[in-house]
C-alpha cells in the first residue's frame, strides 16, 4: 500500500522516517542551504558550472561503479583506468579522426574491463584482487605509452573536443550533460531493462539468480566491461578539459566513487542502490568539496570532513533498514 | 522413576512470542521432571524451535515464565544458558570444521576463565567424554574429516561437558542407521537414570513411543496438551498434532495420469556428490516423491539434474529427446523447474519485491527489444500469480523478507509457474510452513499436474509424502533403493528403505 506523502509526514514520527527514506537528497539539499548561507558566491553560475565540471568525470566513473557493487563486486581499477585512456585518447587524436578516436578509446575501456570481468566471473578472481591487479597495470601502462609526461592535443580534433568539454549548452556544462544522460539512461536500464533487473537479482542473492536460471557469469562479466567503458568516457571527458592526457589523472578517483555510491545508499554486498542515489552522492561530496574550498579551508581538513559525511550517511541508511 | 509431585526440574508457562506481526507462540506451557525424557512434538512451524531457542536463550519470549528448579530465569543469550545447564543439540550442526573434536567441544570455554588452555587435559577429557558415549572418534582429529554421523555424536558431547540439567535434542537421529540410534537411545536413557531432563523433538512417532516418558504436542503455536506415553498412541498423537485427520490435509488425486514418460533419467552419476547410477521417469501429470534420509543423495539429485551439479555421466530424456543440462541456464531452457529446499539462500530474493521476484524467470514473455520490460504486462502477470496462489501480501512491491514462510515458499513456486514448465523439482515444498499455507502449497501442486507437468517432490515429512505422491522413490547412500506404488505406502516402508533394508514380506 503506497501511502502518500501527506500520509507518510502526518503518521507517528513520519516526518522523521521520511527523511531517513531519503537520506541522500535531504543531505544534499541541507548541502545546498547550508553552502548558499555561508558564501555569497556559491549561488553564482561560474562556482555552479565549475562545480558541475569537477563531479562530471568521477560521476561517470560512480555509475559505472554503482553497476559493479550492485552485483555485489567492486571495481578498483577505474582510477587508473581514467589514466591511462585519458592517454591513449590523446595520443589517438593526434593520429585518426575524432570519431574513430572516441570509439576506439571507449572500445579499449571496454576491453580493459573485460580482462577484470573475465578474472571475477569466469576464473572466480575476487572483485577486490583482480581490480586492484588492473589497477597497477593500468597506471604502469599510462606512464609507459606516456613516456612519462602528458600527452597534448595537436590536432583540430583536439581542439574541438576541447572547446565541447568547456562550454554550455543552455547554461549547462556540456560534459554534465553526457554524465546526466548517462545517469538517466543508467536510471531507466536498472528499473525497466532485463539487463538492469538481473544483475540488481543476481547482486541479492548470487546463488538464487544461478538456480533460477540465470546465466550469472556472463553478467558479471558485463557490469566490468561496461564500467570499463565508462571510465573511458570518463577519461576522453577529462583530457579533452585539459587539452592533455597524463598518466598522473584519476588519482584514487576510485574511492571517490565507492564513496558516492555508498553514500548514494548502495549495499556493498550488492542488490541495492539507484542511479539517482548515485548521483546524489556524487554532488554531495562535490558540494562538500567546493563548499570548503569557497570558505578557504585547506585540503587536508576537506579529507576529514568527507571521511565524517561518509559514516553519517552510512549511519543515516542503518538506521533505515531498522 | 520416583519424583515428589508438582516438582519440575524446567516449567515455561505463559509462553507467547511473535515475529513481527507473525504469532508464533500462544500461551505455551512445557514441564517437564528430572529424570524424565520428554517429547515435544508438533509439525514443521508449529513453534518447537521457537519455544527451544527461547528457553537457551537465542530468542527472548514476550511474555510467560520460564523456571529452572523453581526459580525463574531469563538467559538473554546462549551463553548464559549454558551456564545456567540448559544444553541443546540444533539439528543444523553448528562444529567449527578447522577445529578439532575437543576443541570443539569445549569453544564454549575458551573465552571464559583462564588465559591459557591446558590442552592436553582437555583432549583427554573430551576423549572421555566420547569414550563413555560409546562411539570412536579420536578427539584430537578435525571435525572437517569426521562423517556426519560422528559429528552428530560430537555436538551432543559438547551439550555435555557442561554441567547439564536439561538436555534439548532436535532431531538427533535424522542422520542415524539403527545401530547409532540405538546406541543413541542407550545413552539417553543413562542421562536420564542420572536425573537430566531430556527434551526430545522427533518426529518419528515410533521413537518417541519407544523412549519418551511424556509428551507435549505443538500445534499452530498453541500447546495441545501433555500427556504420558503409556495413555496414547501413534494415531492419538497425530490427531493432537495435525488437529484434523490425515485425509483433510492432503487434496485428493483425481487426475489422468499420462502412459509415456515425460521426462527420463538414465544412469545418472555425479562427479562431487555421492550421487550414482540414478535411474528413474515421471509421467504428465504425475506427482513423484522422493524420500530418503538426509544424506542420502536426494537434492543432490535434483541438482543434479538441474545442472547445478556437475555430472559424470548420464543421460536425460524430455518428451522423447535426449537433453543437455550443462547448467542451470540449460535446464530452465528446457523448462525444468527447480524450487530449492533453502528458501531463504537459494530460492528467492529476499531484498526484492514479490514483482522481481517473479519476473526473474519470465523475462522472455514480458520484455520486449532490447530487453525493455513491459510494465504493464509483467504487473498484469505478477498480480494474476499473486491472485491465484493466494499470497497474502497488500501488494506486488513488499519485499519478500516481510512475508511468512509460507507466503515466501509461494513466492518460490511462482517462479516456476510463471513459465510454462514442463518438469518441476520441488525440493521440501512445506518446510518450516504452517498448516494452512501447506494445505494451499498441496492444492497448487496438485494443479500443476493436473495441467500435464511432471512434478517430482522431495520431502523428509513422511505424512507428506505418503500424501500427495502418487509414486515414491526412496533413495539410499546416493541411488535409488526401491520404488513404491500407492498401495505400498506406510511410514514403515519407505524407512525400511532408507536404511537399505528389503520390505517385510507380509503373508
Amino acid at each position: 500500500m503506497a501511502l502518500t506523502l501527506k500520509q507518510q509526514l502526518s503518521s507517528p514520527g513520519g516526518i522523521l522516517k521520511f527523511l531517513v527514506k531519503y537520506n541522500t537528497i535531504f543531505i544534499f539539499i541541507l548541502l545546498v542551504i547550508f553552502s548558499a548561507l555561508i558564501s555569497d558566491v556559491f549561488f553564482t553560475s561560474v562556482n555552479l558550472s565549475n562545480l558541475l565540471k569537477q563531479v562530471s568525470g568521477i560521476g561517470i566513473i560512480s555509475i559505472g561503479m554503482l553497476l559493479v557493487i550492485l552485483t555485489g563486486g567492486i571495481d578498483l581499477s577505474v582510477g587508473s583506468m581514467v589514466a591511462l585512456l585519458a592517454v591513449t585518447f590523446a595520443i589517438l587524436i593526434n593520429l585518426v579522426i575524432l570519431p574513430l578516436a572516441i570509439v576506439l578509446t571507449i572500445a579499449i575501456g571496454f576491453g580493459l574491463g573485460s580482462v577484470s570481468g573475465y578474472l571475477v566471473a569466469y576464473q572466480k578472481m575476487a572483485p577486490f584482487v583482480a581490480t586492484l591487479a588492473l589497477m597497477t597495470i593500468a597506471r604502469g601502462l599510462g606512464f609507459i605509452y606516456a613516456k612519462g609526461s602528458p600527452v597534448t592535443f595537436k590536432t583540430a580534433g583536439g581542439v574541438f573536443m576541447s572547446n565541447f568539454a568547456n562550454n554550455s549548452t543552455l547554461g549547462i556544462p556540456n560534459i554534465a550533460i553526457v554524465f546526466f544522460i548517462i545517469v538517466i539512461a543508467t536510471m531507466v536500464m536498472l528499473r525497466y531493462n532485463v539487463f538492469g533487473r538481473l544483475i540488481i537479482a543476481i547482486g541479492s542473492n548470487e546463488e538464487a539468480s544461478r538456480l533460477s536460471g540465470i546465466k550469472v557469469n556472463k553478467y558479471k562479466f558485463l557490469v566490468y566491461a561496461i564500467s570499463g567503458a565508462l571510465a573511458a568516457t570518463a577519461a576522453i571527458i577529462v583530457a579533452s578539459r585539459t587539452n592533455l592526457g597524463s598518466p598522473n589523472m584519476g588519482m584514487s578517483w576510485e574511492l571517490d566513487a565507492i564513496a558516492a555510491v555508498v553514500i548514494g545508499g548502495a549495499s556493498l554486498n550488492g542488490g541495492r542502490g539507484t542511479a539517482i542515489n548515485t548521483l546524489m552522492g556524487v554532488l554531495i561530496l562535490g558540494l562538500i568539496g567546493n563548499i570548503l574550498n569557497l570558505l578557504n579551508v585547506p585540503s587536508y581538513p576537506q579529507q576529514v570532513v568527507k571521511g565524517a559525511i561518509i559514516i553519517f550517511a552510512v549511519l543515516l541508511q542503518r538506521f533505515e533498514s531498522k | 522413576m520416583k519424583n515428589s509431585e508438582n516438582e519440575y526440574r524446567l516449567e515455561m508457562s505463559g509462553i507467547s512470542k511473535s515475529f513481527g506481526v507473525v504469532s508464533v507462540l500462544k500461551d505455551v506451557t512445557l514441564k517437564v521432571k528430572p529424570g524424565e525424557i520428554h517429547a515435544l512434538l508438533g509439525e514443521n512451524g508449529a513453534g518447537k524451535s521457537t519455544l527451544i531457542k527461547i528457553l537457551s536463550g537465542v530468542h527472548h519470549k514476550d511474555s510467560g515464565t520460564v523456571r529452572l528448579n523453581g526459580e525463574e530465569i531469563n538467559p538473554k543469550n546462549t551463553h548464559e544458558g549454558q551456564v545456567l545447564g540448559i544444553s541443546v543439540v540444533y539439528q543444523e550442526l553448528s562444529l567449527v570444521n578447522d577445529l578439532s573434536v575437543a576443541e570443539n567441544i569445549y569453544l564454549h570455554k575458551l573465552g571464559a576463565s583462564k588465559f591459557w588452555m591446558n590442552w592436553d587435559k582437555i583432549t583427554k577429557d573430551a576423549q572421555e567424554l566420547i569414550d563413555s558415549l560409546g562411539f570412536t572418534i579420536d578427539a584430537s582429529a578435525k571435525v572437517r574429516n569426521l562423517s556426519i554421523v560422528q559429528k552428530q555424536v560430537v555436538e551432543i558431547a559438547k551439550a555435555l561437558s557442561e554441567d547439564t540439567k536439561v538436555l534439548v535434542l532436535d532431531e538427533p537421529t535424522t542422520v542415524f542407521d539403527p545401530t547409532d540410534t540405538k546406541k543413541l537411545f542407550d545413552n539417553l536413557f543413562r542421562l536420564r537414570d542420572q536425573g537430566i531432563s531430556i527434551i526430545y523433538i522427533s518426529h518419528h512417532l515410533d521413537e518417541i513411543i519407544k523412549i519418551a516418558d511424556s509428551i507435549t504436542v505443538l500445534r499452530d503455536g498453541v500447546d495441545t496438551g501433555t500427556m504420558a506415553v503409556k495413555d496414547t498412541d501413534t494415531d492419538g498423537i497425530i490427531r493432537l498434532m495435525i488437529g484434523r485427520e490425515l485425509k483433510d490435509l492432503f487434496p485428493a488425486r483425481n487426475v489422468e495420469i499420462g502412459t509415456e514418460p515425460i521426462f527420463e533419467v538414465k544412469n545418472l552419476t555425479a562427479k562431487d556428490t555421492i550421487v550414482h547410477d540414478v535411474s528413474f521417469s515421471v509421467r504428465p501429470s504425475e506427482v513423484l516423491g522422493i524420500a530418503g534420509l538426509g544424506g542420502s543423495g536426494r537434492t543432490e539429485t535434483a541438482k543434479l539434474i538441474f545442472g547445478a551439479d556437475k555430472k559424470k555421466s548420464g543421460t536425460l530424456i524430455l518428451n522423447g529427446k535426449e537433453i543437455k543440462t550443462k547448467s542451470p541456464v540449460d535446464a530452465a531452457a528446457h523448462q525444468i523447474g527447480f524450487v530449492s529446499e533453502d528458501r531463504k539462500e537459494e530460492g528467492v530474493f529476499l531484498p526484492l519485491s514479490i514483482r522481481r521476484n517473479v519476473s526473474v524467470t519470465n523475462f522472455k514473455s514480458i520484455s520486449g527489444k532490447l530487453g525493455f520490460i513491459n510494465v504493464d504486462n509483467e504487473y498484469k502477470k505478477v498480480l494474476g500469480l499473486i491472485d491465484k496462489l493466494n499470497i497474502k501480501t497488500p501488494s506486488s512491491e513488499v519485499d519478500v523478507k516481510n512475508l511468512s514462510g509460507g507466503n515466501q515458499q509461494k513466492v518460490a513456486l511462482a517462479k516456476w509457474l510463471s513459465i510454462d514448465s514442463k518438469v518441476i523439482f520441488i525440493d521440501e515444498p512445506t518446510r518450516g510452513v504452517d498448516v494452512g499455507a501447506k494445505i494451499e502449497i498441496y492444492n497448487l501442486i496438485n494443479e500443476v499436474a493436473k495441467k500435464g507437468v511432471g512434478v517430482v517432490v522431495i520431502s523428509s515429512d513422511m505424512p507428506e509424502i505418503m500424501g500427495i505422491s502418487d509414486r515414491i522413490l526412496v533413495m539410499h547412500e546416493g541411488t535409488i533403493y526401491g520404488e513404491l506404488q500407492k498401495e505400498q505406502f506406510s511410514e514403515e516402508n519407505i524407512l525400511r528403505y532408507s536404511i537399505g533394508k528389503a520390505l517385510k514380506q507380509h503373508n
